[in-house]
């Protein structure tokens, strides 16, 4: 049985769930298809986290472009959303008069009254751990960090919420057309949409071929990274970016809004599914890192990581109405900016769709999202308040990051709803703080069979295959057992 | 409003250190003492160590975990001491002011003394950087023992446990008892990390491999683990191109090292020392703050639970007499050949202990005690082993007249092999 709907979108990254998002504030009838088992399961996972202010757009792309649509955004996505960027500023740090001239050339882009050129002085005494080889920084106050894991969901939920239905487990295989409609194939069943956003990252050209349509192929440029304790809290408050060189942005470091310190990304040749890191990788993330900040604490890493990007050769977005099919929209090579863009991208996005015939009707009502509270940041009158509604605000389940159950319960029930440890991790920070889940693992597998109802042989990490347990340990037999 | 309470001793924590503390204070005339443990049961990790081994220094007899911690928890029940489960602590101030949580609110104690007694935490992958992918099929050896002995679940069918330490030892052998292959065990140092005892009758008993001066260089596997690659080290543990090998398993333990729990003592503002990652401590075990003691594993990790419960009864004890102290006498580093000194700090040698962990096996050495340049005593040691303290009873060492910086190092012929 085929299922119809108005709009499909295929991909649950920051992007496919920003599209979701915006296409909820309209009467439509919204799927979205996601491979994997959650939301921001692939690009969106691994990256800066940072919302590049205007500063950083490169004019005359589309990239650019959209990257200053996203901004204005922003106040929005706090509004309806209720998630709140970390503003912590960047410094863009020069060690020659090269470096400086590309200070300058920033600064005209951003056009900001209260940014500024610093001299090393003036860049110590904001940031004292910074290298005392520096020429000159530049000063942007308007850059923010945000978790990608907790954007995407922000979005996701908030789609949830105005009605967008999410499938999980959907790996598309390719199109048909059927009078003016689109079939969407995958192994588990069919789906039939009006229009088709793919928006897969990594997958998107991929799908694009299998839609007929001609597209440059993708190129994965893996990103490794350092995640520090939150013991290196205050090492640097703001984004520190290196002068960018011809392939990226280079190797940052900056604060997590969670208040760990994130040093990379690199940039190597890799494949679409290597997430591994390596120690070639490492050592490189390393030495950017030191350049900056020269007593970079290494020995509190917590987490090595790695990311993709799917780049093009033109290292530009390509976001493109199907040749063959007229209401399937592809977004493809959205790399970095991707994160800040994607409110931008959703809007164009919705604009090409309109173009295409699509007619939006605003809802009479949108739902606002609100954020589930966050033990760890209440403060002590509203814990109690919490801890007296419901005992389970009371029982801490995760050390580290100070997470409660009735946060676990909130994930497992929220929509779309955790599934898995990652699952859990992004939603909630279950296993993402020093101890890396030695202390919570010990019981959250019980907890969550439980609440799920599940066998120990469905528990997953984070894909499909990801076990965490083969089975049980042997059992004891009962000695009185009459033998057959 | 928060629950508030006035007490004599509140000890963080219900493990070995804390069951023995709070005992301990009590014994000696504390009267109101609280245990806050965040577990729904007392004995911390004793639970789930259920092989035998423990107690042979305190009660002349070889206990399990669980018949170690109940020997506690039988004498707990018989006093006054209130137990608080599932509790946990979320700050503490200079002035012993500690807030907890719990299904029934905000607790507030405001206390004579505070034991800190939380114990340590396993190292894990990112702290060692191995490379490689993130899988399902990565456990602290600890977080498998839990899993296996308390929850009943195998992590997998065929393992490589990194790290000879006597978790990864213990391990070996449980996981082979449950029909699980052990691949083999890897050690990056060129001998043995735990006890020869565990060596003897975890590994060799089971005909099971070690490979020293080796370690884990990559992790293969997108979903769950189904591979790593090993590599043999060099002196100073760094792969030898050339030599990786590939080993088949769908599951790496990690026993690569405990450190001591101290973000509480963190928030409280306590001194912490960089050899030992627990608080500066004197020889009854308080900190640097008037009126906080740390002991057990959250001090310094020890190797034996019957170490842990000394120094808490004698941390218990001072808590509840909580008399004025002498000023420092002996300030105690590690030098050549030694990891860490058990307490740094020294104020009075006529009570007490000297605990000292080697940071490599060493064969007919000596123990050396130095203080400005001149060595005023030394002891022999035939064997010595980064497994295992040496201890010393304070009043056994010579100690000069004068005060000051005292550096103890340790003198011998480097053991390679087991």
């Amino acid at each position: 049985m085929k299922k119809a709907y108005d709009v499909i979108i295929i991909g649950g990254g920051v992007v496919g769930c920003a599209i979701a998002w915006f296409l909820s504030h309209f009467d439509l009838k919204i799927l979205l298809l996601e491979r994997e088992l959650d939301v921001c399961c692939g690009v969106s996972k691994a990256n800066t986290g940072i919302l590049h202010s205007r500063s950083y757009l490169t004019p005359g792309t589309v990239k650019g472009e959209l990257h200053q649509r996203a901004l204005s955004w922003f106040p929005e996505i706090e509004k309806e959303l209720d998630f709140h960027p970390t503003v912590t500023g960047a410094l863009t740090v020069a060690f020659n008069q090269d470096d400086l001239n590309y200070l300058k050339s920033i600064k005209k882009i951003g056009k900001y009254d209260d940014a500024e050129i610093l001299s090393p002085q003036e860049s110590r005494i904001l940031e004292p751990n910074l290298s005392d080889r520096i020429v000159a920084t530049y000063y942007d106050p308007h850059a923010a960090v945000v978790s990608p894991f907790r954007l995407t969901l922000a979005f996701a939920e908030g789609a949830a919420l105005n009605g967008v239905k999410f499938h999980f487990d959907r790996s598309v295989g390719g199109f048909d057309q059927q009078g003016k409609k689109i079939i969407v194939h995958t192994p588990n069943e069919n789906y039939e949409a009006s229009y088709v956003v793919n928006a897969t990252g990594l997958s998107s050209v991929k799908i694009a071929q299998k839609s007929g349509d001609r597209v440059p192929d993708l190129s994965a440029f893996k990103g490794e990274y350092f995640l520090l304790d939150k013991e290196s809290q205050g090492l640097v408050k703001k984004i520190l970016y290196p002068i960018p060189n011809s392939v990226s942005k280079g190797i940052l470091v900056s604060p997590t809004p969670e208040g760990n310190i994130l040093a990379g990304p690199n940039f190597e040749s890799s494949c679409a599914d290597d997430t591994s890191t390596t120690p070639q990788g490492l050592n490189e993330v390393k030495a950017g890192a030191q350049k900056l900040v020269p007593q970079f604490p290494f020995n509190q890493t917590i987490q090595i990581f790695a990311g993709i990007r799917p780049t093009l050769p033109e290292r530009d977005f390509l976001i493109f109405v199907s040749k063959k099919y007229p209401g399937l929209i592809h977004l493809c090579g959205i790399e970095s900016p991707g994160l800040t863009a994607s409110p931008g991208i959703a809007e164009y996005v919705g604009e090409l769709l309109v173009q295409q015939g699509l007619s939006l009707k605003n809802k009479d009502q949108i739902i606002f999202r609100k954020a589930f509270p966050v033990f760890h940041d209440c403060d002590w009158e509203k814990r109690e308040e919490l801890i007296a509604q419901d005992p389970d605000w009371g029982q801490i389940v995760c050390r580290c990051e100070e997470v409660t159950i009735a946060e676990v319960k909130y994930a497992l029930r929220m929509n779309p709803p955790a599934r898995t440890m990652d699952g859990l991790k992004r939603r909630i920070r279950v296993t993402a703080g020093r101890c890396q889940g030695s202390f919570c693992q010990m019981h959250l597998p019980s907890i969550v069979m439980n609440l799920l109802n599940i066998g120990i042989q469905d528990l997953l990490k984070s894909d499909k295959n990801s076990n965490l347990f083969v089975g049980e340990t042997k059992k004891v037999v009962n000695a009185h057992a009459t033998p057959h | 409003m928060p629950h508030h309470i006035d007490c004599d001793v509140v000890v963080i924590g219900g493990g070995p250190a804390g069951m023995a503390s709070a005992l301990s204070a009590w014994n000696h005339g504390a009267r109101k003492i609280f245990i806050l443990e965040r577990n729904d049961y007392l004995g911390g990790i004793l639970n789930q160590c259920i092989h035998p081994g423990f107690g042979l220094q305190v009660f002349g007899e070889e206990l399990t975990g669980p018949e170690y911690a109940a020997r506690y928890i039988d004498q707990l029940a018989k006093t006054s001491i209130e137990v608080m489960t599932e509790t946990t602590v979320l700050d503490l101030t200079p002035n012993k002011k500690i807030t907890a949580v719990n299904p029934e609110g905000v607790w507030e104690f405001y206390s004579e003394s505070v034991i800190l007694s939380m114990g340590c935490r396993e190292k894990t992958r990112g702290m060692i950087f191995i490379p490689g992918f993130r899988p399902a099929g990565i456990y602290t050896a600890g977080l498998a023992q839990y899993l296996v002995n308390v929850e009943g679940y195998l992590p997998g069918k065929k393992v490589v446990i990194l790290g000879s330490g006597d978790i990864g030892l213990i391990m070996a052998r449980r996981l082979t008892l449950e029909g699980v292959k052990v691949e083999a065990v890897v050690e990056v140092r060129p001998s043995l990390s735990g006890l020869i005892r565990n060596y003897v009758q975890c590994l060799l008993d089971f005909e099971l491999p070690l490979l020293l001066s080796h370690t884990v260089t990559n992790i293969f596997g997108k979903e769950r683990v189904e591979g790593v690659e090993i590599s043999r080290v060099d002196q100073s543990w760094q792969p030898i191109p050339g030599t990786e090998r590939l080993l088949n398993c769908d599951t790496l333990l990690l026993s690569v090292g405990l450190l001591p729990e101290n973000e509480i003592s963190r928030k409280a503002g306590v001194s912490l020392c960089h050899f030992s990652h627990g608080p500066f401590v004197d020889e009854s075990f308080s900190t640097d703050l008037d009126g906080i003691y740390a002991c057990g594993n959250v001090a310094s990790v020890f190797d034996l639970v019957d170490y842990v419960t000394l120094v808490s009864q004698k941390a218990g004890q001072t808590a509840a007499e909580y008399r004025d102290k002498k000023p420092i006498k002996y300030q105690l580093n590690p030098g050549s050949g030694v990891g860490l000194v058990i307490p740094q700090r020294v104020r009075q040698v006529d009570n007490g202990w000297l605990f000292v962990r080697p940071d490599q096996s060493f064969r007919d050495g000596k123990v050396q005690f130095r203080t400005q340049g001149k060595v005023f005593d030394k002891k022999r040691v035939a064997v010595c082993r980064p497994s295992e303290m040496i201890r010393y009873d304070l009043k056994n060492i010579h100690w000069p007249e004068e005060g000051g910086e005292v550096i103890v190092e340790i003198i011998g012929n480097p053991i390679e092999g087991i």
